[in-house]
C-alpha cells in the first residue's frame, strides 16, 4: 500500500467526520409518549373550540366533551312515555309496538346492528353465550330460553333503559335502529308459545298519548 | 291466519310437553351451581358484590329462619302482599325492583339445591368472574436496553478533549526541556485557539473535507427531520404515537380476545364526521358486572367507577363524577377535513386500514403515517365500491359513459374527484 501519511491522516480524519454526522442524526429516537414537533401549531390549531379537548374561553378552561344542555332534543327524537320502573317496564310489554313496518332487509339491519351491538353477551343465536356474557356473573338468558315470549315493547324498553346486567343502549342506538333490533331479536326468539303476555297491569294504567 | 294459528300451538304444545319431560329428567342430574348459574346469577352474587339484587354472602344470617327463603325464591310477590316485614323491608331497599316468581320453574328440591350452594360456594368462583384465566398470557414490557448512543458520543469526546489538554501540556514542558538542553530559546506555551489556529492553516485540505463532509451530512440530516415534522409516526421503524393513557386500555383485551365490535364504543363512527371516544356509561354497560379484569385486577377498572361515580357496594351512581382525560392518538392538523362517516360508511373502507390492527395491540398506537402524501397514495391505488352503492348510482352511470369503450379502467377514487384539493382544505 501507498499510503502516505498526510493521505492517512485525511481517511482518518473523513471516518471521524462521518461518524460524527451519523451519530448525531441517528440518536433522534422518538418517544412512544410525545407527539414529536410541531411545525406551525396556528395552522393545526384552530382557536375554534375542537370536539375533544381543553379549551380557555373567556378566561375559563372549558372541557369541550360535554353532556348536552339540559332539556335539549335530538333531530328526530321521537319521546319515550315509558318510565324506568317495573311499571314502565310491565306497560311497554303490553303497550308499546314496534312502529316500524315489517320487513326482511329492516331484520336484515336489525341482524347486522346485532352483530356490533349486541353478539358479543347475547351470542350469535342469542343463547346468552357471547365472550363477554360468560365474563359477566350471570350470562344473560337466552331469547328461545326465558326470554321466548317478552313481548315486543319489552324488548325495546330494556335496550333502551337496560336490565339487571345490561346497561342503557340508548346513547348508542337511536329509536329506529333499537326497533330494527328488536325484530331481528324476535326472530332469535322463534315462533313465541304464549300468545299474548300475562296481563299483569289493568288497561287503566295505559300512559296518555302525547 | 287462524290455520296458522292452531297449527302453530299445537307444535308447541308438543314441544312444552318434550320440554317439560326433558327438563323434570335433565334437572335431577343439576346440581346446585348450574341451576344458580342458570336462574339467580343474573341478578345475584354468592359474595357480597351488589348486582342488580343484593349480594347473598351472609343471607342466612340476615334472613329469617325457617321457610322464609324457600318462600321468597319461589313467590316473592305472594310475600311482599302477605305483609311480611322482612319481604317488604329488602324489596323497599332495592329499588322495588320485582324479582321473578320461580313458582312452577323450580321445585323445592331444585331451591334447596341452590340453598345448599349459596351457603358453600366454591372458593374459585367466590373469587369473581374476572380471575385470570389459565394460560393468560401476561405482556411484557419492552425493556429499553443500554445507554443513548448520543450520550456515548458526548462521553467519548469529553475523554478524548481532557487527554488532549493534559497532552498538550505535556508536549509543551517537554518541548521546552529538550529546547534548555539544545541551549535554544524557551518558547512560551500558545492559547488552545491559537495551535488550532496553526494546525488549520498547516492541514487546509484536511479541514475542507472535514467542513465538507459535517456540512452536506447536516443539510442531508436536516432534510430527513423535516420529513418528521408534525409527523408521529417513525418511517423507519415504522412505529408511531403511543402515548400512556390514564386507564390501561387494552384494544387487544376488548377487541381481539371479547370480540366487542369497534363501533360498540365508537359507535358514531357511522353517524358522524368523528368516531368518538366512548363516554364512560358505555365502560359501565360490561363493567357494572365485570369488576375484575385479567391483568390489573380491579385497580383499573376502579378508575372508570371512579369516572362515573359508581359505587361498586351499593352498585349505585352516588360518587362525585370525574371525567376520563383520554390521550387523542391519531390527529389531523385542523386545516384537514377528514368524515370517518363518509369512509367508513360509503367508501367501505376497514378501520384497519387506517388505524392498523388494534385487536392485537396492547397499547394504541398511530400505525400509518396520516400524512398527506400517505392519504393521496391511497386515492390513487383504492377503487371505489360503486357495485350496489347506492350513493354512487349516478356517479357510475356518468363514468360509464365517459370511459365508454375502454375496458381496463380502474375507478379509483381519484378519478371521482379524490385528489381535488377543496376536498379536504377548505
Amino acid at each position: 500500500m501507498n499510503l502516505s501519511y498526510k493521505n492517512l491522516k485525511l481517511i482518518t480524519c473523513g471516518t471521524v467526520a462521518v461518524m460524527l454526522v451519523a451519530g448525531f442524526t441517528s440518536c433522534g429516537k422518538k418517544d412512544a409518549n410525545s407527539p414529536g414537533f410541531e411545525f406551525m401549531p396556528d395552522m393545526y390549531r384552530s382557536p375554534s373550540v375542537e370536539y375533544y379537548g381543553t379549551h380557555i374561553v373567556n378566561g375559563d378552561t372549558v372541557n369541550s366533551a360535554k353532556l348536552p344542555v339540559q332539556g335539549s332534543i335530538a333531530r328526530g327524537y321521537v319521546p319515550y312515555v315509558y318510565p324506568n320502573t317495573p311499571e314502565g317496564y310491565e306497560q311497554a310489554g303490553l303497550y308499546l309496538k314496534n312502529p316500524l313496518a315489517y320487513s326482511e332487509s329492516l331484520e336484515k339491519e336489525g341482524e347486522v346492528l346485532y352483530g356490533k351491538f349486541c353478539i358479543h353477551c347475547h351470542g350469535a343465536n342469542g343463547g346468552g353465550d357471547g365472550k363477554v356474557g360468560a365474563k359477566l356473573p350471570g350470562p344473560p338468558p337466552a331469547y328461545d330460553g326465558p326470554l321466548k315470549n317478552l313481548p315486543e315493547g319489552k324488548i325495546f324498553h330494556s335496550i333502551t333503559y337496560g336490565k339487571n346486567s345490561m346497561g342503557s343502549h340508548a346513547s348508542q342506538l337511536t329509536q329506529e335502529e333499537r326497533w330494527k333490533l328488536v325484530y331481528f331479536v324476535q326472530k332469535l326468539q322463534g315462533p313465541k308459545t304464549v300468545v299474548s303476555d300475562s296481563v299483569k297491569v289493568n288497561a287503566a294504567t295505559e300512559p296518555k298519548k302525547l | 291466519m287462524h290455520n296458522n294459528m292452531s297449527h302453530f300451538s299445537l307444535k308447541s304444545l308438543f314441544g312444552a310437553v318434550f320440554l317439560f319431560f326433558a327438563f323434570s329428567f335433565g334437572l335431577k342430574a343439576q346440581d346446585g351451581a348450574k341451576l344458580f348459574k342458570q336462574n339467580c346469577a343474573v341478578c345475584h352474587a354468592v359474595t357480597d358484590q351488589k348486582l342488580t339484587g343484593p349480594g347473598l354472602a351472609g343471607i342466612f344470617d340476615r334472613a329469617p329462619k325457617g321457610d322464609w327463603l324457600k318462600n321468597w325464591i319461589l313467590n316473592n310477590e305472594k310475600l311482599i302482599k302477605s305483609g311480611d316485614a322482612y319481604a317488604n323491608k329488602i324489596y323497599n331497599e332495592n329499588g322495588k325492583a320485582a324479582m321473578t316468581v320461580f313458582e312452577g320453574q323450580l321445585t323445592d328440591k331444585d331451591v334447596d339445591a341452590i340453598l345448599a350452594y349459596v351457603k358453600n360456594p366454591p372458593a374459585d368462583n367466590a373469587a369473581a368472574a374476572g380471575a385470570p384465566a389459565p394460560g393468560a398470557e401476561v405482556e411484557k414490557e419492552e425493556v429499553k436496553g443500554g445507554i443513548d448512543p448520543l450520550y456515548l458520543l458526548l462521553g467519548a469526546i469529553a475523554v478524548l478533549a481532557i487527554i488532549i489538554g493534559s497532552l498538550r501540556s505535556v508536549r509543551h514542558s517537554l518541548q521546552n526541556s529538550y529546547n534548555r538542553k539544545e541551549g535554544k530559546e524557551e518558547t512560551e506555551e500558545l492559547s488552545f485557539f491559537d495551535e488550532v489556529k496553526q494546525w488549520i492553516t498547516g492541514n487546509r485540505r484536511l479541514v475542507g473535507v472535514f467542513v465538507i463532509i459535517i456540512v452536506f451530512g447536516g443539510m442531508k440530516s436536516c432534510w430527513d427531520a423535516c420529513y418528521d415534522l408534525g409527523v408521529y409516526y417513525d418511517w423507519e421503524t415504522q412505529k408511531g404515537y403511543k402515548p400512556e393513557q390514564p386507564i390501561k386500555f387494552s384494544h387487544k383485551l376488548h377487541a381481539g380476545d371479547n370480540e366487542i365490535a369497534c363501533q360498540y364504543c365508537h359507535n358514531s363512527v357511522e353517524k358522524s364526521r368523528h368516531a368518538g371516544i366512548p363516554s364512560v356509561n358505555i365502560c359501565m354497560n360490561c363493567h357494572k358486572g365485570i369488576q375484575k379484569g385479567p391483568q390489573y385486577g380491579e385497580k383499573e377498572i376502579a378508575k372508570i367507577y371512579e369516572a362515573s361515580g359508581f359505587d361498586p357496594k351499593t352498585g349505585n351512581y352516588t360518587n362525585p363524577q370525574n371525567p376520563i382525560k383520554w390521550i387523542k392518538v391519531h390527529t389531523l392538523p385542523d386545516h384537514v377535513y377528514f368524515n370517518h362517516k363518509q369512509h367508513v360508511v360509503v367508501g367501505k373502507q376497514e378501520c384497519a386500514t387506517c388505524h392498523g390492527d388494534l385487536k392485537k395491540m396492547t397499547v394504541a398506537e398511530q400505525k400509518t403515517p396520516l400524512t398527506m402524501k400517505w392519504c393521496i397514495e391511497c386515492h390513487r391505488k383504492t377503487e371505489v365500491a360503486m357495485e350496489g352503492n347506492a350513493y354512487y348510482d349516478r356517479m357510475h352511470k356518468a363514468l360509464k359513459e365517459k370511459y365508454k369503450g375502454q375496458y381496463d379502467v380502474k375507478f379509483t377514487v381519484d378519478k371521482i374527484g379524490g385528489l381535488e384539493c377543496a376536498k379536504c382544505h377548505y
